[in-house]
């Protein structure tokens, strides 16, 4: 009789432990995002469509939706992924009322551009060659009594790891040989698969190269969108936005996740930041 | 209750099962230090140097540690669920399917004092298997592939979200916790294991039973389609156990879910006795 009431007590011991230790739910977590007087407010968004579709590119009429999210989060820069092009970026200017200037990347091997917009109407756009592929960076000062900030917009291969490594590495190099002169964001999407859950091996080349290429990044640059969760769907976190590791203060970071639509596959990410 | 132990303990020293469980051990650290050692001098050879500019696959990041760490998290997956299944399924119906099961009963102990006995006995192969397998990978790690610090990156293995280090001695130090949390996440097989041999009078049904539901549950919680149903299934809370080698340990978290298995295991344990107790024992 003993055994059988020790075991019940042991039991009922150990459902009390689990509800006590019971680890707090995402809702009950305070937010710590500091309020921020003046802060930079960069936006990240890949408007391309899911593979369902005979175009994954951006389509027009998309556009008005995109431009109302960016007016309403008010985004002192924007990195976008997978415009069509020129045409494309003119549109979307006009629905912002002219308040931002923007670029779209030189054309590399594929068929789709990044692109950057900005508020300041002085900012300079520069292009960025990272192996067969084009990521585009836009210099600008949010205020007059700021440092230089360069943001970049990039895109990194959706099937190929080992290709999202070799351009990660080039973009990185190309980004810290202009991190003594300039605050240096990089933002896009970098397709980085890192959850070893999602993959039916144990370990694979595949993940291994993911994780040399955000190892390396995080060398040099701090993952500002770590805390906000996933990006887009099939609980992905393939979005990013990284900033100096120096960066003193971080405000609302967030992935908007009522703003896509049509077949849009991503959301976008939001990261404040204090200068 | 001593005596009982020590007679279990005779009979488990005496199983050609237990020596067995040892020697696949060795011949699968074998395996491992074999491929290890040949993928270690591959990407720290030319070819991975040519191909990417940057790595963290240095000869500083392949040391005994690291192969302990993967060995360890490779065999857990599969290899030492199958030996725990093994001991703890044959207890009950090893000894009806030898026949010396009415026999025991006839006895003046309680069947619960048999139960828990073996049981017991068990929890000792299991941890004495854990405590053996990452000994001897820390030996062969530190002779065939050398000592350094443990270095953890996101993505394999999945430990870490941002790369992080865990200091040579410290890491020590975490393979101990491991000996424990491990066992503890073990003995949810082995309690279900048990369950399994007082149902049924063949080990080789229980044993395959409690393989099979082991396997189920951990191959659907890795398919997307049942996401939803992950946080239900007992293999999804014995993952607790490789918390320990986090950098900074979750002990909120590990304290929780060591108590979820806790529950699974002291509940399926009384269910056993409660099944045991009411058996009609024919064989």
């Amino acid at each position: 009789m003993w055994v059988k009431l020790a075991l019940l007590l042991l039991f009922c011991l150990m459902i009390l432990g689990a509800v006590h230790f019971a680890p707090p739910a995402e809702s009950e977590i305070a937010p710590t995002s500091a309020r921020l007087v003046h802060p930079l407010r960069l936006l990240t968004w890949n408007i391309g469509y899911a593979e369902l579709e005979d175009d994954t590119r951006a389509h027009d009429k998309d556009l008005p939706a995109v431009a109302e999210v960016i007016l309403h989060q008010d985004a002192d820069a924007v990195a976008l992924q997978e415009m069509t092009g020129n045409a494309q970026l003119n549109v979307l200017l006009g629905l912002l009322h002219e308040k931002y200037r923007g670029a779209v990347a030189q054309q590399g091997r594929g068929d789709r551009f990044e692109a950057v917009l900005v508020k300041d109407t002085s900012a300079k756009f520069m292009p960025v060659p990272v192996g067969a592929r084009y990521a585009l960076g836009a210099s600008f000062k949010p205020r007059d009594d700021t440092s230089e900030v360069l943001l970049l917009s990039a895109h990194a291969d959706a099937f190929n790891a080992a290709q999202r490594r070799t351009y990660t590495e080039a973009l990185i190099d190309w980004a810290q040989a202009r991190a003594q002169t300039s605050q240096v964001f990089i933002a896009g999407d970098f397709n980085f698969e890192l959850k070893a859950t999602n993959e039916s091996n144990l370990y694979t080349d595949n993940l291994k190269h993911d994780s040399e290429s955000y190892s390396q990044i995080l060398r040099h640059f701090r993952d500002l969108g770590r805390g906000a969760g996933d990006t887009a769907i099939n609980d992905r976190r393939i979005d990013y936005i990284f900033g100096p590791p120096s960066l003193g203060h971080i405000g609302r970071v967030a992935v908007l996740r009522d703003a896509a639509v049509g077949r849009m596959d991503h959301w976008p990410l939001l990261v404040e930041v204090g200068l | 209750m001593l005596t009982l132990l020590k007679l279990e303990l005779e009979k488990l020293l005496r199983a050609k099962s237990f020596y067995l469980s040892f020697l696949v051990l060795i011949a699968f650290v074998a395996l491992m230090l074999w491929g290890f050692y040949s993928y270690a001098a591959r990407k720290t050879g030319g070819q991975a140097v040519e191909q990417f500019k940057y790595t963290y696959e240095s000869k500083q990041y392949f040391n005994g540690l690291t192969f302990t760490l993967y060995s360890l998290l490779f065999s857990f997956t599969l290899l030492l669920p199958i030996f725990v299944s093994m001991t703890a399924g044959s207890q009950i119906a090893g000894e009806a399917r030898a026949g010396t099961l009415r026999m025991i009963c006839t006895r003046p102990i309680s069947r619960a004092s048999l139960i828990l006995s073996k049981f017991l006995v068990t929890a000792l192969h299991a941890a004495l298997l854990l405590t053996f397998f990452i000994g001897l990978n820390l030996i062969v790690g530190l002779i065939f592939v050398g000592w350094g610090n443990l270095e953890l990156y996101p993505g394999p293995l999945n430990l870490v979200d941002v790369p992080g280090k865990i200091m040579r001695d410290e890491a020590l130090m975490r393979f101990g916790y491991a000996v424990v949390s491990g066992t503890w996440a073990l003995l949810v097989i082995a309690a279900l294991a048990f369950l399994f041999s007082v149902v049924f009078d063949s080990p080789a049904q229980a044993i395959v039973m409690t393989i099979a539901a082991y396997l189920t549950l951990y191959i659907v919680g890795r398919v997307e389609f049942f996401e939803h149903l992950r946080p239900y299934f007992f293999t999804t809370d014995m993952d607790f156990w490789r918390d320990v080698f986090k950098p900074d340990i979750p002990w909120q978290s590990l304290w929780h879910y060591a108590c979820i298995c806790g529950a699974y295991t002291a509940g399926l344990l009384l269910t056993t006795v409660v099944v045991f107790e009411r058996k009609d024992i024919v064989t």
